[in-house]
């Protein structure tokens, strides 16, 4: 019996020696998971991953990329589990105050205090602000998505257009810088091509992007969703202006029965030469000039401006850590590494939606890139954007008010009722 | 059986009991808790006793009594023209037809396809840029509007009829073929019309198996979520939101899973009362007969 429990206790004292033992010797390489969206910006990141593992040889990255409607369950879950799924994950502008609140994000300015030539000061104020909350910073931006005004240039510089136009309205025609000339460039274009081109690709789909773009239309009309003490003024006669605005755009200028599009149909419109003008994000640009592109043989015609009015709406996705990711060394080295001045360079050259100044100011991008233009153009429109809505409430007021809206355009309501309602059920969600 | 014979059936079926209160009773049971705590994904910390008042709440919750009416439409339409066309269908199809087996996969096979590529399927077949099915009616000067907010919940319907007819066909067409001939030999001897011994006969004799037909399509139809993520995600407007979509919306989005899990308890409360009263009717016709 003795024997027996001794020679136990023998096993188990070189079991445990043995566990012991291997812990230190071999530290196994780490393995960062990043969840992703299935977007360009992403194939961008998945360019420059060889050389991030070049250069930090015990840190291997892999990418889990999805559709956009997967990845806020995904992240959740992540955020819940007892140690997390994602040792990086980026995170959309509405989420960005929420997850803060939850406490799911760990704050990084003691990190980026660790990098004297980090510059966090580079990236572009109104984006850089978005991963700042309660004076702590929790994201550092990725790409930004503003949008911009995309229009056909070739039509604005066709000569019988301008012509007709110059004796129609008494003025040259050029992209607009208020609500009521881009209504009536809108209109003119339909009417003037005999109903062939559209004047306005328009995304009036319940939700998120009818938000999106008409938040553009609201700031042109000198409104806003809250006043500066965060009270609601979405209920005031410049909201209901530029939604009236905005619903005779739709009824007179837009392509018919598009209540529902999106941002893929609008692209699609405007790339089937269906189109003279859309809202939608600055860097569908390039996507459009590329002769390899959606837009074929009009590849090359299409120009970027700022919205009317000059304010844009500001989309922006930040890199963050969980706070229950594991190694929160190695994750914070990949994304210093990705959002470094010298790797941001690389990033955009490739393609990918600029955030720092001095990446839009550099001319070896310019060069290898979209041109000069683009990019001031793009650090114009980031200079003045504001995101659709702030808060740990953000996504849902998004989705009330868009809800809203989209009834208002569908004609269920009157401009003036829809926010009427929008305003009092943004109220109820902000308590006030 | 002798007891100790029982008692041993007993004893066999209580792993399937543990089981079942494992994966049916625990989640059940964890819906009711949550529904009446202030249960929010992004706040667990601050989760709190609240009674009935995320129940009140969806009283004076305009867009959930929106989601229930739109349900309730969507359900009563579908399961309506789904028995309708159903009936019609089984009607053809019982009697010798060549190649009948044939015939009949083929007309099954709209129920094998998983409902969201049906979705995403219609989404492209009535898109007015890419779709078919625009370009048809165009070239015969029709111009509509599938996903307006006129007829977005009726397109819905048609989606839900395409894939569940075969459903209704293949219950009604095995309740057909059970029923006795006699009745029918001696209703066209006497020299009732066709239509006479339909209405007469045929409703009657096969009403039992058309309730649980309906009961079992009613049930899914409830359930209609894939249709709404893949198409409309609910709109124009609030037109087709149903009550599984925004209580996906309110649990998975918002993450406010208290509030969630008192709607979902309220639809299981509609979907029961309509059971019972399903139930019910048939109990009265099988007395009557």
């Amino acid at each position: 019996m003795f024997r027996r429990i001794a020679g136990f206790v023998m096993a188990l004292g070189m079991l445990a020696s043995w566990l012991l033992g291997c812990r230190p010797a071999a530290p196994s390489p780490v393995t960062l998971t990043i969840i992703m969206e299935q977007v360009p910006d992403t194939d961008v990141i998945r360019k420059l991953l060889p050389d991030f593992e070049k250069e930090n040889p015990g840190i291997k990255v892999v990418i889990d990329a999805m559709p956009y409607d997967a990845m806020r369950d995904k992240i959740l879950a992540s955020f819940m589990a007892p140690r997390a799924t994602y040792d990086v994950i980026i995170v959309d502008n509405p989420w960005m105050d929420e997850f803060v609140a939850g406490n799911f994000l760990e704050p990084l300015d003691d990190r980026i205090r660790g990098i004297p030539d980090y510059d966090f000061e580079d990236f572009v104020k109104p984006v850089r602000d978005i991963g700042v909350v309660g004076g702590k910073i929790y994201g550092i931006p990725f790409y930004n998505y503003a949008l911009g005004l995309i229009v056909r240039q070739d039509l604005f510089d066709d000569p019988a257009y301008r012509d007709a136009y110059q004796k129609k309205y008494g003025k040259p025609l050029a992209p607009p810088t208020t609500l009521e000339d881009y209504v009536r460039i809108a209109q003119f274009f339909k009417e003037q091509s005999g109903g062939k081109i559209y004047g306005a690709a328009m995304q009036p789909q319940r939700g998120y992007k009818v938000f999106e773009e008409w938040k553009n239309w609201l700031y042109a009309a000198g409104g806003n969703l809250l006043d500066d003490q965060g009270k609601v003024i979405l209920d005031r006669p410049e909201a209901v202006r530029a939604l009236e605005l905005y619903i005779e755009m739709y009824k007179t200028a837009a392509p018919p029965n598009s209540l529902n599009w999106g941002f893929d149909e609008a692209l699609r419109s405007m790339a089937a030469g269906e189109a003279a003008t859309m809202m939608s994000y600055n860097w569908m640009l390039p996507t459009l000039n590329n002769p390899q592109g959606p837009a074929g043989n009009l590849a090359g015609k299409f120009a970027l401006y700022e919205v009317p009015g000059g304010k844009a709406v500001l989309g922006a996705w930040h890199w963050a850590i969980p706070r229950n990711a594991p190694n929160k060394d190695a994750s914070w080295r990949f994304i210093s590494w990705v959002t470094s001045k010298r790797v941001e360079k690389q990033r955009v050259i490739l393609g990918g939606a600029p955030v720092r100044v001095s990446a839009m100011k550099d001319p070896e991008v310019w060069q290898k890139g979209f041109g000069q233009s683009y990019y001031e153009t793009v650090l114009k429109i980031l200079e003045d954007a504001e995101p659709l809505a702030r808060g740990p409430k953000a996504e849902e007021i998004i989705q009330v008010v868009g809800t809203e809206l989209n009834a208002a355009v569908a004609g269920e309501k009157t401009a003036e009722q829809a926010l009427k309602d929008a305003a009092a059920q943004v109220r109820r969600i902000l308590g006030q | 059986m002798g007891h100790r014979d029982r008692r041993l059936g007993r004893r066999m079926v209580l792993p399937l009991i543990l089981l079942l209160l494992a994966v049916q009773g625990y989640p059940m049971a964890f819906a009711v808790y949550i529904s009446a705590h202030d249960y929010r994904l992004t706040a667990l910390s601050e989760v709190r006793w609240v009674g009935l008042e995320q129940y009140r709440g969806l009283l004076d919750n305009p867009s959930y009594w929106t989601a229930m009416k739109n349900t309730l439409v969507f359900v009563f339409g579908a399961v309506s023209l789904e028995l309708l066309l159903g009936f019609l269908v089984a009607y053809l199809l019982w009697r010798p037809v060549p190649a009948q087996n044939l015939f009949r996969a083929i007309l099954l096979t709209p129920m094998f396809v998983t409902p969201i590529a049906v979705g995403l399927m219609f989404r492209f077949l009535l898109n007015n840029q890419l779709g078919i099915i625009p370009v048809w009616l165009r070239s015969l000067g029709l111009e509509i509007d599938w996903f307006g907010p006129d007829l977005a919940l009726f397109s819905l319907i048609l989606i839900d009829v395409w894939q569940w007819t075969p459903l209704m066909v293949l219950l009604l067409l095995a309740g057909l073929e059970a029923l006795p001939v006699e009745p029918f030999e001696a209703a066209r001897v006497d020299g009732a019309s066709e239509l006479q011994i339909i209405r007469h006969l045929t409703i009657p004799l096969i009403r039992p198996v058309m309730l649980a037909a309906i009961l079992i399509r009613m049930l899914d139809a409830f359930r209609v979520f894939e249709y709404v993520y893949a198409i409309t995600r609910g709109g124009p407007g609030e037109r087709t939101e149903t009550i599984l979509f925004h209580i996906y919306r309110v649990g998975f989005l918002y993450f406010r899973l208290g509030e969630a899990a008192a709607m979902a308890i309220t639809l299981a409360l509609v979907i029961f009362v309509l059971v019972v009263l399903l139930f019910r009717s048939l109990r009265r016709q099988e007395a009557l007969t």
